[in-house]
């Protein structure tokens, strides 16, 4: 069944058309590449999937849903969570509660008793925090959960938000050039972080990355961007030989 | 159970400790009392505000107006309604007060909504223009009184210090309760990064509205003790200068924390009246004074940036520039005494207590940007710590 389905999607910023008529289907349980050189509107085909933008035309659904205009964080509450590309973290709060900023969109007590702190608002805290932490457990971050996030290094930091991500519980995985600035080690560590992702934790995931090897060796399925227009779509063994794909960002066959 | 026992201990422990200011202030003096009214009043005012500008990061600097719309409410209503509703005492004024409370909630909702489209300066303008606003309107509206002011009626005049201090640790406890839940997180979360916080399902502008909703009506609460304990109120008795200075306590206390914003209050508004009985001071030692400061702020400054090591020596180095310092001050008072000119001249301190009072806060900020307390807040690990006691930091800290 398709998860998520772009029907023509298009964005238009005064004269510039950043995203036009873009169209793929993404089923559940699938691992799915976004890829394009730089400037080809792919974290803009994020903003839109996630309500940051509306697009002008065209339709986003979502498990059959229609989900373009809804705001952010309905969409999060949906089930698409997201990281970002320039990392976007809560940098004051620590790594721990980072990560409960994601969970409390399950919260069911009421402000009232967090004010006069009773013990249902304690309980859940106390629940959130407990969530929170066998996530950091499974990015290798629990050892620094009362670290402030603006402490952590980068490779950390990324990890930090995919964490946060998680705890939305998502049905969908949006993952915003995750293994940017890693080294080959870091990316291997990743590589394996996402797949345990999708296979332990059931998610789909779709992912805009720039590492090509990452990219192939990861993803099921590809859609390539370049200037706003989709160029090809297909499995990794198919954009490795596309003659247009190779034209318009690999240069060479990788 | 335990829950309970220990929650109406506390509550029965703040009602008792209130109490027992009050007949303490009130034996010293009308000035005093007065003076103990007061400083619950801007408490209440730094830690409402903290938790619109620290907690939530919108920077608010119309608190004052807030206040105002709280005073002037309870006022009003007090002159115009409250013969009819057959309460006296405690329970009139608190009735008042939830009065000026709701009155000022209901403003703050006005300022909230554009809140939600505005960041940083331009709600900063927002928020002052909303201030002026607000008096302007009163200054200029009959049934408030206009700028001649409003004479609360002598009957609704409640010289109730305890209730002020209730309000303000009542604020401090609602500020703390959220921060200590997870409700408090999508708080900071938005002051952090609001893309994020949308993204991880945090609805921006409810949690905007709450700060502001919650922050003036405390604000409110304040105003509505302050009409009933002057039984006067007019438009100059909210200048925008007061927003700053609630602000400045906010800053100075460590933007965030409320530890820090409800010392602050406290201590900034105190300061100001200490320094009215200052005795007048020769030149000599005025000028010795000025000279001994710059430099003993000079070294610790020096001190700050460039000594790494050990806390403890650290915080013996600047005891030593302080103890340097007054013997600076000394010496060279000593020195300037043979200066004819510097030895005759008389100066009277208390004219300068703005400027004293202002060059504080300067020093304050060269020395410690982000104030006193920084993020941190007070709790007893911290203090079993300062004492050398190893507690693990276990306790989600913003």
């Amino acid at each position: 069944m398709s998860l998520l389905h772009l029907d023509k999607a298009t964005i238009k910023f005064g004269g510039l058309i950043a995203v036009n008529e873009v169209s793929f289907e993404i089923k559940t349980g699938q691992l799915f590449g976004l890829i394009g050189p730089n400037g080809a509107g792919k974290t803009t085909c994020f903003n839109l999937i996630t309500g940051v933008y509306k697009p002008t035309s065209g339709s986003i659904k979502f498990e059959g849903r229609e989900i373009s205009g809804t705001p952010p964080n309905k969409i999060a509450h949906l089930g698409i969570a997201r990281t970002f590309q320039n990392i976007r973290l809560f940098g004051a709060l620590s790594v721990l509660e980072n990560v409960v900023v994601g969970g409390f969109l399950r919260h069911r007590t009421g402000l009232g008793s967090a004010i006069a702190y009773l013990p249902p608002a304690i309980k859940e805290t106390e629940e959130l925090k407990q969530d929170a932490m066998r996530l950091l457990e499974v990015v290798d971050l629990a050892h620094v959960a009362n670290v402030r996030s603006r402490d952590l290094s980068y490779g950390m930091q990324r990890r930090l938000e995919i964490a946060r991500a998680m705890a939305t519980q998502p049905k969908l995985l949006l993952l915003d050039e995750p293994a940017a600035g890693m080294n080959p080690q870091e990316k291997m560590d990743l590589t394996g972080t996402v797949r345990r992702i999708r296979d332990e934790h059931d998610k789909t995931v779709l992912l805009i990355e720039h590492d090509m090897r990452f990219v192939m060796e990861l993803c099921e399925n590809i859609v390539v961007l370049d200037h706003g227009e989709e160029i090809a779509q297909g499995p990794p063994s198919e954009i490795r030989n596309d003659p247009k794909v190779i034209e318009a960002y690999l240069g060479e066959a990788v | 159970m335990k829950f309970f026992a220990v929650r109406a201990g506390s509550i029965a422990l703040a009602v008792a400790a209130c109490f027992a200011l009050q007949s303490f202030a009130v034996g010293k003096g009308d000035l005093f009392f007065r003076l103990v009214f007061l400083a619950g009043l801007y408490v209440t005012l730094a830690v409402s505000l903290n938790l619109i500008n620290g907690i939530t990061g919108q920077f608010s600097i119309g608190h004052a107006a807030f206040y105002m719309v709280g005073a002037y409410g309870a006022g009003y209503m007090a002159n115009n309604y409250a013969g009819s509703w057959g309460l006296k005492g405690p329970l009139l004024m608190l009735v008042l007060l939830l009065i000026g409370a709701v009155v000022a909630a209901v403003a703050g909702l006005v300022v909230g909504l554009p809140s939600l489209r505005l960041r940083g300066d331009y709600l900063a303008v927002v928020t002052l223009g909303f201030g002026e606003i607000i008096r302007i309107f009163v200054q200029n509206s009959p049934p408030l009184g206009g700028a001649y002011g409003l004479t609360v009626d002598a009957q609704f005049k409640f010289k109730y210090v305890w209730m002020v201090w209730l309000l303000a640790i009542l604020c401090i406890a609602v500020c703390r309760n959220l921060l200590k839940s997870a409700h408090g997180l999508p708080f900071l979360a938005v002051r952090e990064d609001e893309i994020a916080s949308s993204a991880m399902g945090v609805n921006v502008t409810r949690v905007k509205v709450t700060a502001f909703v919650i922050g003036s009506a405390f604000a409110g609460a304040a105003g509505a003790m302050l009409a009933n304990f002057d039984g006067f109120i007019s438009p100059t008795s909210f200048p925008m200068e007061l927003s700053f200075t609630i602000l400045t306590m906010v800053v100075l206390g460590g933007t965030g924390s409320i530890t820090g914003s409800a010392l602050a209050g406290g201590v900034l508004f105190y300061i100001p009246e200490y320094l009215r009985d200052l005795k007048p001071v020769s030149g000599s030692s005025l000028v010795a004074a000025v000279i001994a400061v710059i430099a003993a702020v000079y070294v610790v400054k020096r001190i700050a940036d460039h000594y790494h090591g050990d806390k403890g020596k650290r915080a013996a180095l600047y005891l030593g520039t302080i103890i340097a310092g007054v013997a600076l001050q000394m010496i060279l008072a000593a020195v300037f005494k043979n200066v004819p000119s510097l030895a005759n001249a008389n100066f009277e301190a208390s004219k300068l207590r703005m400027v004293i009072f202002s060059s504080t806060l300067i020093i304050l900020m060269l020395l410690r940007p982000q104030g006193v307390f920084a993020h941190h807040e007070f709790s007893w690990s911290w203090v079993q710590r300062l004492f050398g006691k190893k507690v693990p930091t276990t306790a989600v800290s913003v």
